[in-house]
């Protein structure tokens, strides 16, 4: 990453987590739907784990990084649909433990931190550029 | 998208002993006179000629449908353009000082 242009490499790592974190909700609710038999585990639903990245000239940081995908619960809800084909002797099958409201915050949150590291990007470019203007 | 530009490469070429001397001794580049500016200016455009490679680099990927981060290029595509206008910012600084101090009256 160039220290020339820093501020640059601090937004990308920005998009970075915030596009891994659209993937998951995209991935979350994919799944929303998907059914087992309760003797099989249930869709996890996907976590991302971010962490900040050292650095700087001062120490102030060098952006973030994703550093792991964390899985919600196997066991999922267990319901009650004896019609379904994948239904135990009970009449019992497993569903994931992903809540589609959740998961539209979760999206509205990540599209605004996307938008507001690409508004980084944008202002660090602008800001580098007038700056370059002084020369000539 | 960034552009390629050989002749950097050429260019780069004319100060290679200027950037010895500033690799070898870099705190006597800011108080030596013109072979350290040259000198400087050498390994800026080595630093040029490399975010504009990687830009290349992530284009052609792009292309080939192999990129799997957009911000990547981006970021690559936006540096390698302010890394240019940086150096011939510089350049043309440098060039003016050295007309200045030729059309000087002796």
């Amino acid at each position: 990453m160039s220290s020339t242009f820093s501020i640059l490499g601090v937004a990308e790592s920005g998009i970075g987590v915030y596009k891994t974190w659209l993937n998951a909700v995209a991935d979350n609710v994919a799944n929303i739907d998907n059914v087992t038999s309760t003797d099989q585990p249930a869709f996890q639903e996907r976590f991302v784990a971010v962490q900040e990245v050292p650095g700087g000239e001062y120490g102030e940081g060098a952006g973030a990084m994703v550093s792991g995908v964390q899985f919600g619960d196997p066991n999922g809800r267990v319901t009650y649909e004896p019609n379904h084909p994948l239904a135990d002797a009970n009449g019992m099958v497993r569903r994931p433990d992903v809540d589609l409201s959740d998961q539209m915050v979760f999206m509205q949150l990540a599209q605004r931190g996307y938008q507001a590291n690409v508004n980084t990007f944008e202002r660090a470019k602008e800001a580098y550029e007038t700056l370059l203007g002084i020369g000539k | 998208m960034a552009l390629s530009i050989p002749a950097i490469g050429a260019a780069r070429a004319m100060a290679p002993t200027a950037r010895i001397a500033t690799t070898t001794a870099p705190t006597a580049a800011g108080s030596s006179s013109g072979s350290g500016v040259i000198g400087q200016f050498g390994s800026m455009l080595d630093q040029l000629a490399a975010s504009q490679n990687k830009a290349d680099a992530l284009a052609v990927k792009a292309a080939s449908g192999d990129l799997s981060s957009i911000q990547a290029l981006t970021m690559a595509s936006t540096e390698a353009q302010l890394m240019t206008q940086l150096t011939v910012t510089i350049r043309n600084k440098a060039l003016d000082a050295f007309r200045d101090i030729m059309g000087m009256q002796v």
